[in-house]
């Protein structure tokens, strides 16, 4: 953004009466941690925090937060408190406060009368919030209607209208009920994020500024939760995948299964330092301990395959675009095309893959279905990076080629396609990274049984063989349904409860299959950003 | 009227002659051995999509010829082939989609003959399947409504874009104009790193915590809503939103956010009121494509869902989820066959076109965004 960085000028200095707004926008910072705590049930809400009942705490504090955004914006209105608000709150403002409010009247409404009157209630309700937030002054307006909200939502609380055993039955055919432990955390987080908006404009002064605040403080709130949901997504499977992954494992010398290195004729047998069982065993009767070797050999020999499908054919494609087609009716059909392509949804592919290559090659799920339905879904992928990546390379470039004599296929073979090679290989690394999680294409094409013995791990190398009659090349290895990881956890999941004598522990199990997944899919992503973030401070320093 | 369809046939008839006089010239310029070359590679590779289309044995003949071709035009006339060989491949995308268009469709076609319904006494073929919300494979009368399933995805969608939508617009805002440079770093691959995360581990977290939680929550009998269907798969939909918004925010001229800010607006007004109407239908198209996302998620919804086509009571219960298109297809691809088969690939057509169709809108829309600004960048 232009001109972001705010002078000394513009930042007033910090008074008492900042202070109270600012200790209204800490409040409702506070109601929305605790407010997600209670919702993941971490703070119980028939239980009590500090000795005090959890549901008696969220009141006082949700009446403090309103009563204070209320006293803010009456004290401006008289004058008490130097603000600079504009004649209105708005209609955004407004809007917000209508609907919250129109919510409130129709609950209430369904609560007492039921039926129509909830409704005509609600838009009575709504409609005078709105009148009371787009008349007044500013100050009055954006505070007194949302901060009535915490106040009405706490003293529900601290009365006990609202206590932690409250249900209500919506009286649906298909039962279903408000329960107390839902209705008290979301009220508590949209009283804390509408009070919080709300003193964060009253911080600001109101006006122009105080607006800016206030929607900077949502956005700043959006950005953070998104990358808290990461987090927390990321090292939930973590924590519940580890001891899964690591039961039976070991570490120190000579612990590990025995691999051979052979290297210009001489080999060497090379005793791993580590064991790992879950990821170097498949399922068998016999094992000590259970794993998934099979899924992920498959899982890497689907992508191998894909990449070498789709790959070729999508930079192929791009160069056409790119270096030799004129715009015109043809290039549009092929955008069309890869965009439709791009927007499929993956069951689709899986549907086309299982009407179009499983009667071609051998009748059966297989291997090669898999790895090809894959690879049209990877296709416009590559396509679409690959060819932004040869718009940039620029035009002096060719030029410069161009003018020394060679012909158009060697400006693009040694100017163009080096030069945009970093792009290519980043797009093609996240691509990957999109359809090594993919479950539904390979679900109709390639997927076997729930478990499938170490025995049966794919070999796609040794399978090749050479037969006499057509096709002359044959490899049962790349014809034989197999798993990979995601089916695998599909598999797992609907499998149901226990997972026979076999897999002792099912939970674990599964956790550690969703874990093993993740870190598969998330490193080739970790791969594609690093490598981009390489090769643009690579082209910055030149 | 007629003026037009002859401006028409005459604009194809001279864009056909200018096609007709490259081809010659391509003929005149090409030497006679590589222009052999090349020929024998088209004519033996489209052999080859015919004989692979009649399931023949023999496809891999005319493939060798192909890759013959191929090799002897890539080692003496590189140049020609090179044109010829990458024409061929963006030929294939087209007809990949092409493939796609015919096959799911020619599936479908005796289910839709078999679910005809008669209106004002003409019998519309696969009508029923739109009027009557009964899915039932199994006991009499057979029935294959896509009613309970369509209800179902609309539910999921509608959800899912009211949270992916302002969420993900705002992040857009958030890394286009707001966020200092480092955050950005952090915060942009964390997004890319949320699109990453396969949807079965979605669905399986879905499946493990959600779903039992919103059990207790709501007092429901047995466990899968649309509404927590809805959210997850409108968080899987946010990184799409977010960085196609993006780039069109970013597409806004620096000039006119420039201008705004130098007669002395805030950062948000100039956001508010320049930045976002002029970005607006790149924003919308990233809605759009978003939507397009939150309808064709399989795996999550597969796995969350209860499995039982039917509508929910009343139809607006969130509180109960049935089944979605994409899950049908997911969960009884493995024991269906004959008609209940060809129903799934009626609900496949359904995703697709639909899904299609919303593409070539947001690509037109970005198109027209690009052309407003394209003088100015």
């Amino acid at each position: 953004m232009a001109g972001a960085t705010q002078t000394e000028l513009v930042s007033r200095d910090t008074s008492g009466t900042d202070a109270v707004a600012a200790v209204a926008v800490a409040i409702s910072a506070l109601l929305f941690g605790l407010s997600i705590v209670a919702l993941a049930d971490l703070v119980p809400i028939t239980g009590s925090v500090a000795g005090v009942p959890t549901v008696s705490l969220l009141g006082t504090l949700l009446v403090l937060l309103g009563g204070t955004v209320m006293a803010f914006g009456v004290g401006s209105r008289l004058e008490a408190v130097s603000t600079t608000p504009d004649t209105t709150a708005g209609l955004v403002a407004g809007v917000a406060a209508g609907g919250l409010w129109l919510v409130v009247g129709s609950g209430i409404g369904s609560l007492l009368i039921g039926g129509l009157g909830a409704a005509v209630l609600g838009v009575l309700v709504g409609a005078v919030a709105f009148a009371a937030t787009v008349l007044p002054r500013e100050d009055l307006g954006s505070t007194v209607p949302i901060g009535a909200f915490p106040v009405l939502t706490g003293l529900v609380f601290l009365t006990g209208t609202l206590g932690p055993e409250w249900v209500f039955d919506l009286g649906w055919e298909q039962g279903a009920s408000l329960t107390a432990a839902f209705v008290i955390p979301v009220a508590t987080l949209f009283s804390a994020m509408v009070a919080g908006w709300a003193a964060a404009k009253a911080y600001g002064g109101f006006g122009a500024r105080g607006r800016h605040l206030g929607a900077y403080t949502l956005v700043y709130l959006n950005a953070l939760s998104i990358v808290a949901f990461l987090f927390v997504l990321v090292a939930f499977t973590v924590v519940k995948g580890v001891p899964g992954l690591l039961t039976g494992a070991q570490f120190g010398p000579g612990v590990g299964p025995s691999t051979t290195l052979g290297l210009f004729g001489v080999e060497l047998s090379v005793r791993l330092p580590f064991s790992v069982p879950f990821v170097m065993n498949g399922v068998a009767l016999l094992n000590d301990y259970q794993g998934v070797l099979p899924a992920i050999v498959g899982t890497v020999w689907l992508v191998v395959g894909a990449v070498l499908f789709a790959v070729p054919l999508g930079v192929g494609a791009a160069v056409f675009l790119t270096e030799y087609a004129e715009r015109g009716r043809f290039t549009q059909a092929v955008e069309v095309a890869t965009n439709g392509l791009w927007s499929t949804p993956s069951i689709v592919f899986g549907l086309f893959g299982f009407a179009f290559l499983v009667p071609r090659f051998g009748n059966g799920k297989s291997l090669l279905s898999g790895m090809i339905t894959l690879g049209f879904m990877l296709l416009p992928l590559v396509l679409i990076t690959s060819r932004e990546a040869m718009l940039s390379v620029p035009d002096e470039y060719r030029d410069a080629s161009a003018a020394l004599g060679v012909n158009r296929w060697q400006t693009v073979r040694s100017v163009v396609l080096p030069a945009a090679l970093p792009g290519v290989v980043t797009g093609v690394i996240l691509g990957v990274g999109r359809i090594a999680g993919e479950t539904a294409p390979i679900l109709l094409t390639m997927a076997g049984g729930t478990f499938v013995p170490g025995g049966q791990t794919v070999d796609v190398i040794g399978g090749f063989e050479f037969t006499a009659s057509p096709p002359f090349v044959a490899n049962p290895e790349l014809l034989q349904a197999t798993s990979a990881l995601p089916y695998q956890l599909f598999a797992l999941i609907t499998a149901g409860v226990g997972l026979g004598e076999n897999v002792a522990n099912a939970d674990e199990f599964r956790w550690a299959t969703a874990l093993v997944l993740l870190v598969v899919v998330l490193s080739f992503y970790a791969i594609g950003i690093a490598t981009r973030y390489y090769f643009r401070r690579k082209l910055r320093y030149e | 009227m007629t003026t037009d369809t002859e401006r028409v046939a005459s604009g194809v008839r001279g864009a056909l002659r200018r096609r007709v006089r490259q081809g010659r010239d391509f003929v005149d310029e090409t030497e006679p051995a590589a222009l052999a070359a090349v020929v024998v590679a088209v004519a033996s590779m489209a052999a080859t999509v015919v004989g692979f289309l009649l399931v023949s044995s023999l496809t891999v003949l005319p493939f060798m010829v192909a890759v013959a071709a191929i090799g002897y035009g890539w080692i003496r006339h590189q140049d020609v082939t090179a044109r010829v060989v990458t024409l061929m491949m963006t030929v294939s995308t087209i007809l990949i989609l092409a493939l796609i268009i015919v096959f799911i469709f020619m599936e479908s076609i005796p289910v839709i003959a078999y679910e005809s319904a008669t209106v004002f006494g003409v019998s519309v073929p696969g009508l029923r399947m739109f009027i009557e919300p009964r899915w039932d494979a199994v006991s009499e009368p057979v029935r294959y409504s896509m009613v309970p399933m369509i209800h179902g995805t609309v539910m999921v969608t509608a959800i899912a874009t009211a949270v992916a939508a302002p969420l993900g617009v705002a992040a857009a805002l958030f890394l286009s104009e707001i966020a200092p440079p480092m955050v950005r770093e952090a915060v942009k691959p964390g997004v890319e790193i949320l699109a990453g995360i396969p949807s079965i581990v979605y669905g399986f977290i879905g499946f493990t915590v959600l779903s039992p939680w919103a059990s207790t929550q709501f007092d429901l009998n047995g466990q899968g809503t649309y509404l927590f269907v809805g959210i997850v798969v409108g968080l899987m939909a946010l990184p799409t939103v977010v960085s196609v918004a993006e780039d069109a925010l970013s597409s806004v001229p620096e000039s006119m956010k420039s201008g705004s800010l130098a007669i002395g607006t805030t950062d948000w007004q100039t956001m508010t009121s320049i930045t976002l109407p002029a970005a607006f239908s790149g924003v919308s198209a990233a809605v759009l494509l978003g939507v397009g996302r939150a309808i064709g998620e399989t795996m999550a919804a597969t796995v969350m869902l209860r499995g039982v086509p039917r509508l929910t009571d009343p139809l607006y219960n969130v509180f109960y989820g049935q089944e979605t298109l994409t899950s049908i297809i997911a969960r009884n691809y493995g024991d269906a066959d004959g008609l209940q088969m060809d129903a799934l690939f009626v609900a496949g057509v359904i995703l697709f076109v639909t899904v299609l169709v919303i593409s070539i809108g947001s690509q037109y829309i970005e198109w027209r965004m690009s052309r407003k600004f394209g003088g100015e960048i």
